[in-house]
């Protein structure tokens, strides 16, 4: 029922206040807004993708506003990052790049709690293994891998990793990185997930060409003296100062 | 400000007239009783049997996603849909909106639902090749839970 999905996004976004509590303790995100931004970025991302979800399987979003709300209806991944994107623009304005690098972490984490919910909406199990840890579903004896869990616990590391390297690393790699790393993770684990087709495999290879470029182009660039912070104080509007 | 509530009213409207088809193609579903449904569940066939309604909104939701399973699976997999509670213009106007191509029964009492048993509509029930029933899915049932339920029920 729905009530599974809303236990997976209470996981996620559990996750997200979590990374963002530890940037705090980190001294990394002084503003303290960033939840807020990632709340109205998550929903936007999943009215626009729903929205296109049901244009794409011809499903009349005019003549059927209700079922813009069915979210196990099917959420198109492309148009969701777009909707998320354009809302992070709007939210954060002239300091979009430097809030992409603040969230970034937490947007991994979240999608290692949306992931790792899996367990209260029962979908962990991916395609047919005879490996060692592969799990069947109650009353089967056909062991598979837990696709879900495998995706939760590399989106939970690359989190972690952007976290304790954020610091370090100039402005705009960070978001490059976790654009990557969100694209390699759903390419590699969508071979051993159940679905009717190959998925959105372009997306996530488009994921990972662009988030290398982009944190190639941020590394290569000349930065600012003293990396992340003076990168970031530099985009601040001067109101901020 | 006119111009603009123009555009945007002249969008709603072509929009709503998208994907609305008609159902006068779409033939009266057959009666089904418990003589049907016993040959359905005998064929020696997996099968998914999705009960709905044209009133159910998440009915509407997941038609589309048991169209394109029955488009990637029709051939392994028999799928039959079972309208219940309804009538049958309402019920044909639904398979038309939808293109649903698979074998639909109209079931007024939703005596079938009874005798499968749970409640409430969309119910998703998945039978092996023997007729066994491997698994229900209460409620509107998404991508990846249909793809695992059918690959169980076609290696079991």
């Amino acid at each position: 029922m729905e009530f599974t999905l809303l236990w997976a996004a209470l996981l996620a976004f559990g996750a997200v206040w979590v990374m963002l509590w530890l940037e705090r303790r980190l001294g990394l995100d002084p503003e303290d807004r960033s939840f807020d931004t990632l709340l109205g970025a998550a929903a936007s991302g999943l009215v626009a993708g729903r929205i296109a979800a049901m244009l794409l399987t011809g499903t009349n979003p005019v003549t059927h506003p209700a079922d813009i709300i069915l979210i196990r209806g099917g959420v198109d991944t492309g148009f969701a990052s777009i909707g998320a994107l354009l809302f992070l623009v709007w939210a954060t304005r002239r300091s979009l790049p430097a809030a992409l690098d603040l969230i970034s972490p937490a947007i991994l984490a979240g999608l290692a709690g949306w992931h790792g919910g899996c367990v209260f909406r029962g979908t962990c199990l991916g395609t047919r293994s005879e490996l060692p840890w592969a799990v069947a579903q109650p009353g089967s004896d056909l062991t598979r891998h837990p696709t879900e869990l495998y995706a939760a616990l590399l989106f939970l590391l690359a989190a972690v990793g952007v976290l304790l390297l954020l610091r370090r690393m100039r402005g705009g790699v960070p978001t490059g990185l976790v654009l990557a790393a969100a694209g390699l993770i759903r390419l590699i684990t969508e071979p051993i997930r159940p679905s009717l087709g190959s998925g959105p495999i372009w997306w996530y290879t488009s994921a990972i060409v662009v988030g290398i470029a982009l944190a190639g182009s941020a590394f290569l660039r000349r930065a600012p003296d003293g990396g992340y912070e003076t990168y970031r104080n530099s985009r601040r509007r001067p109101a901020e100062e | 400000m006119t111009r603009r509530m123009l555009t945007g009213l002249s969008l709603v409207l072509v929009l709503a007239a998208c994907g609305t088809a008609a159902p006068a193609d779409v033939p009266e579903l057959p009666l089904i009783d418990d003589v049907i449904l016993t040959e359905l569940l005998s064929t020696g066939d997996p099968l998914v049997l999705n009960v709905w309604a044209s009133w159910c909104i998440p009915c509407r939701s997941e038609a589309p996603l048991l169209s394109a399973a029955h488009e990637t699976f029709g051939d392994e997999v028999s799928f039959i849909g079972i309208d219940i509670e309804d009538t049958q213009n309402a019920a044909r106007a639904f398979i038309a909106e939808y293109g649903l191509e698979f074998d639909n029964y109209f079931d007024r009492s939703g005596a079938v639902r009874s005798a499968l048993g749970g409640v409430g509509v969309p119910i998703t029930y998945f039978f092996s090749a023997s007729g066994e029933l491997i698994y229900r899915h209460n409620g509107v049932i998404d991508e990846r839970t249909l793809s695992l339920q059918i690959d169980e029920i076609l290696n079991r």
